[in-house]
């Protein structure tokens, strides 16, 4: 594995948007105060920004086109990207590969969406939950037969999981939990009730195996990050993020194909990002993993390499994944308490913790390696960063 | 027949010959003629080696669940009445899997790996679903 870019290229700089209920603003203004905030926690100046990437093109409000228009940016480059949940991690490699070839030096990564809103505006909205265009969705093979929605894709996998492994609902559960716990030591999480597993056992099935505490909020979020040289970081106030790996693993035929649905691409993403980097999983301090459904962190925590395929259930209920634990996870709270913003907030969050931000209550003792997960594009695509604390 | 308002399925050009199969009861699949792959969803492309070349064939209809869900929420009002439905990956013997609802058994005996049949199900004078009932 060629390791030339691993450590020469940093996030400089993170900043987020109000998270949750945030009816005055659409996904393009929660866009844009999370670049100004990740702009001025950079400390760099606006106008050396000449690079921009966003996740697109499903919501056009985030295309790079308009964000560079609100936030007065003419660029050497830019693009939009779409490979859903995975596209935060595609984008920052693409920033790194695109100052190595010499295009820019200094690349503005971000993504915002309006879910809450979104879902709450009427009654068929709530009941639908669109995220993405209507004319896009399927119209044969899916909806005929009552097939709707993300949760699904998710169940059929934790049943077969179940099946092949013994997976218990209390497995999942602690997944949810810990994440919870997490969310009520950070202020701007929008979900911070305490959350107990007798009400995760009694919560309203959605698809059954998973309910409502094994899927993700609707929220309102958005997060941006600032890549730039390692030479650039370093002469800025502000403590980099090195960026030490990453890799992605596209199983493009499909979730429901050969075995893709318990053993994911995130695999051939793990090994990428570990061989640029030149560590492994038992090296990982932090994980910030894609919780689009509990379902999906128990499948990385296996193709990631934190345990053995079919171990996720007991090694999630062992208490790895909270704070103290072998592997503190989605330390914010993650998508299923703090927001839903398609991986963006766990990049943010991985350089909080690689950078040591926190108080002793939500840092990570002494973190050094943090992974950090993106997923989506239909189910098929993964994708894997890693940050260092140090080069 | 009363009105039907659940989606009813919109082939594109190359799933035509799918649809009009199952409106006459039968499930037709297109055998590679290279390799011998069967195919599904349907395209003009071998997806094991790339070859043109292909031949439409009845399958059996025989296959097992491969896994499924099972809704409780509601997505549509029109699927109001059959809460909780299943929603199954059924794995036909000739390899394909399919999208399709499990009928004829209580959600709670559906297993991963049971054996099942085709069934079919004229919604509207026009249109036809497959779907998948305990076999035997």
């Amino acid at each position: 594995m060629d390791r030339k870019l691993t450590g020469k290229y940093a996030i400089v700089g993170v900043g987020q948007s109000p998270l949750g209920k945030v009816p005055d603003m659409g996904p393009l203004d929660l866009l844009a105060v999370a670049a100004k905030n990740a702009i001025e926690d950079s400390g760099i100046d606006k106008n050396d920004i000449d690079g921009l990437i966003t996740r697109g093109p499903d919501d056009i409000n985030n295309h790079h086109q308009r964000i560079g228009q609100v936030l007065g940016l003419d660029v050497n480059f830019s693009t939009s990207t779409d490979n859903g949940g995975a596209s935060q991690i595609v984008n920052v490699a693409i920033a790194c590969m695109a100052i190595e070839a010499g295009m820019c030096n200094t690349v503005l990564v971000g993504y915002a969406r309006d879910s809450w809103s979104r879902s709450h505006r009427n009654r068929s909205a709530n009941m639908m939950v669109q995220t993405t265009d209507p004319s896009l969705a399927r119209r044969e093979f899916g909806p005929e037969f009552g097939m709707f929605g993300a949760p699904v894709n998710y169940a059929l996998s934790a049943r077969l999981h179940m099946q092949q492994y013994g997976t218990t609902k209390e497995q999942l559960g602690s997944i949810a939990l810990a994440f919870r716990e997490h969310a009520q030591r950070n202020p701007l999480a929008f979900i911070q009730k305490p959350l107990t597993m007798e009400d995760y056992l009694d919560a309203k099935t959605i698809v059954d195996p998973l309910s409502f505490y094994d899927c993700s909020i609707f929220a309102d979020a958005g997060g941006a990050v600032v890549v730039t040289t390692l030479e650039r970081a370093e002469a800025l106030a502000q403590s980099p993020a090195h960026i030490l790996g990453f890799g992605f693993g596209n199983n493009l035929r499909g979730w429901h194909y050969g075995d893709h649905m318990v053993n994911t691409g995130a695999k051939r993403a793990g090994e990428t990002a570990y061989a640029m980097a030149g560590v492994g999983p038992k090296d990982i301090d932090a994980a910030q993993l894609y919780d689009c459904f509990t379902q999906m962190v128990l499948l990385q925590l296996e193709d990631y390499g934190f345990c053995e395929k079919g171990e996720g259930g007991p090694f999630a209920a062992s208490g790895a994944l909270r704070l103290g634990g072998v592997l503190p996870t989605n330390t914010s709270g993650g998508q299923l308490s703090e927001a839903h913003a398609e991986g963006m907030l766990q990049v943010v969050e991985g350089v909080h913790q690689a950078r040591r931000d926190y108080g002793p209550d939500r840092q990570v003792k002494d973190a050094e390696l943090v992974f950090v997960s993106g997923h989506g594009g239909a189910t098929t695509c993964q994708s894997a960063l890693i940050l260092g604390n140090h080069r | 027949m009363t009105t039907y308002n659940k989606p009813i399925p919109v082939p594109s050009p190359s799933t035509e010959f799918f649809w009009t199969g199952v409106k006459e009861h039968q499930l037709l699949l297109q055998q590679c003629d290279k390799c011998s792959a069967y195919r599904f969803p349907p395209s003009p492309i071998c997806p094991e080696c790339l070859s043109s070349d292909y031949t439409v064939k009845p399958v059996s209809g025989k296959g097992t669940v491969f896994t499924f869900g099972v809704y409780h929420r509601l997505y549509s009002p029109a699927f109001e009445e059959d809460l909780p439905y299943t929603v199954g990956m059924i794995e036909l013997e000739e390899g394909p899997r399919l999208v399709s609802n499990v009928v004829g058994i209580a959600p709670d005996d559906v297993y991963c790996g049971m054996p099942v049949v085709v069934t079919y199900d004229d919604i509207t004078d026009d249109a036809t679903l497959y779907k998948f009932k305990p076999a035997g």
